[in-house]
């Protein structure tokens, strides 16, 4: 199943001027990224380290000292300002089509959610109080966050996450092809023997895409998905049951899991951790391994921001931890995740991690992955 | 269904947090993103004349690319000069308007 830029019912229906606005969105951040940004070490050491030198008599040491002297250079400071700007353009083309929509989106996603004959389920927890880390913060810049619930059948944040994923992600050129959810298809058919789990979960589904892309793969598995936000977790029930496909999604936090022991034979995450402190997200390796069968395997898939060469491409990729809400994206990129996974449990010879290629499109992403003994 | 306006005021009144300044200058960067914006606008308006130009060469029977061939001489090429002059001095007014920025006497 695609996972970005297909049809279904809970969808914005966009007019020919809002596809064009989203399409020149694309246009300028595929330029910023693919022109504009690979030359910003370069201008770090012709503009950044001069400037810096000649203010304090040294060159930058600390990561604190080169983000101060990346903000000496010109060419930084306009690149930066303009991708902020490019980022915040984002929201506005898929944000006005979607409030402007809203109320048939709302129509069509309740008749979904409350259809006699659903082949999944929808589980909200009225108690539960969406982790502030993540709540609080409109990361990468989504307004509201992914936790907005502004009554009861909102499902603006999910509609928000999706439309703008798929704007990022082809400005990123990422391409429209590529599947987070494929890419750990494809890692259980060469790394785990063409493994094909029978109860799954994935954790931090957000608009549920991967979760989707996993039931219409496996329509035998059990497919369960969660996330923090009631808002995020209607739209994605409404968007697998638009597209036929059965998924239970559960509202509840990555580091307490409501699920008893063993469950799973498969718990998978996409992009989650980068998006949680260290605290949660080690909580959360834990967890996985609970809730894993003996046997059992867990993959967890984020970007590829870790291992760069020197520590002046670390400060600059750390530009979206200050200017981009992802505040978390220094301490994934940085974290010993083998160690968290060793700690969890995870037998050291099973936990490998992946330098993966897209399924379609030039980039790549990290993964990692063990097995639980048994 | 809301209106495109009120759509964008929804949007902006949930958005949270702070602008961190990239520029030098702050009055900068927001001209930097209502230049950008003007730009993303501007692509908007070429997808619109593009639809427009292909629906004219299939009611007209020509092909789009004789339809861009059309060039104008006389004076309706005198009133798009015309017109481009106006254009190119409202955008760049800034830059041929003789004020200065009042300097502080002494």
């Amino acid at each position: 199943m695609k996972v970005r830029d297909l049809q279904h019912a809970v969808l914005p229906q966009v007019t020919a001027e809002e596809h064009s606005r989203q399409g020149a969105v694309v246009a300028l951040r595929r330029l910023l990224n693919r022109d504009v940004r690979p030359r910003n070490v370069a201008a770090y050491e012709a503009e950044a380290e001069p400037a810096y030198s000649q203010l304090h008599g040294r060159w930058p040491q600390s990561p604190r000292e080169i983000q101060e002297a990346f903000l000496l250079s010109p060419s930084y400071r306009r690149w930066s300002a303009a991708n902020r700007a490019a980022q915040e353009m984002i929201w506005i083309s898929v944000g006005e089509p979607i409030y402007r929509d809203l109320d048939r989106m709302k129509d069509d996603a309740r008749k979904l959610i409350n259809a006699p004959e659903k082949r999944g389920s929808l589980n909200l927890d009225p108690s539960y109080d969406p982790s502030p880390e993540v709540a609080d913060t409109d990361i990468h810049l989504q307004p509201g966050g992914y936790a907005m619930d502004r009554d009861e059948d909102d499902i603006v944040a999910g509609a928000l996450y999706e439309t703008g994923g798929n704007i990022y992600s082809f400005g990123q050129e990422i391409g429209r092809g590529d599947s987070k959810a494929g890419i750990a298809i494809r890692l259980l058919d060469e790394h785990f023997g063409g493994f094909s789990p029978s109860c799954m979960l994935d954790i931090g589904c957000s608009a549920g895409a991967a979760s989707a892309a996993y039931a219409a793969h496996y329509p035998q598995t059990e497919v369960h998905a969660l996330d923090i936000g009631a808002g995020m977790l209607r739209y994605a029930h409404a968007r697998a049951e638009s597209l036929g496909v059965a998924v239970h999604f559960h509202q509840m936090d990555a580091s307490s899991l409501k699920f008893e022991d063993a469950r799973f034979d498969l718990v998978v995450s996409h992009n989650l951790m980068h998006e949680i402190g260290e605290e949660k997200r080690r909580a959360m390796i834990r967890e996985t391994y609970r809730v894993l069968r003996p046997g059992g395997i867990v993959i967890h898939q984020d970007v590829a921001i870790r291992g760069l060469p020197t520590i002046v491409h670390q400060v600059e990729r750390d530009w979206d931890t200050h200017y981009n809400g992802e505040v978390h994206w220094n301490t994934y990129a940085m974290a010993d995740l083998v160690h968290d996974m060793r700690e969890a449990g995870f037998p050291p010879k099973t936990i490998v991690e992946h330098d993966l290629p897209a399924i379609h499109g030039a980039n790549r992403w990290y993964a990692i992955s063990a097995r639980k003994p048994g | 269904m809301a209106d495109p306006t009120g759509a964008l005021a929804e949007l902006i009144a949930t958005a949270r947090g702070g602008r961190p300044q990239s520029l030098a200058c702050l009055e900068a960067e927001e001209v930097l993103n209502i230049a950008l914006a003007t730009l993303v606008e501007l692509a908007v308006s070429n997808d619109r004349i593009d639809r427009l130009e292909r629906l004219v060469a299939e009611l007209s029977g020509r092909s789009v690319e004789d339809l861009r061939e059309i060039r104008y001489e006389g004076e309706i090429a005198k009133e798009r000069l015309a017109a481009t002059d106006a254009l190119l001095t409202r955008a760049l007014r800034i830059m041929v308007d003789p004020r200065a920025q009042p300097r502080p006497s002494g």
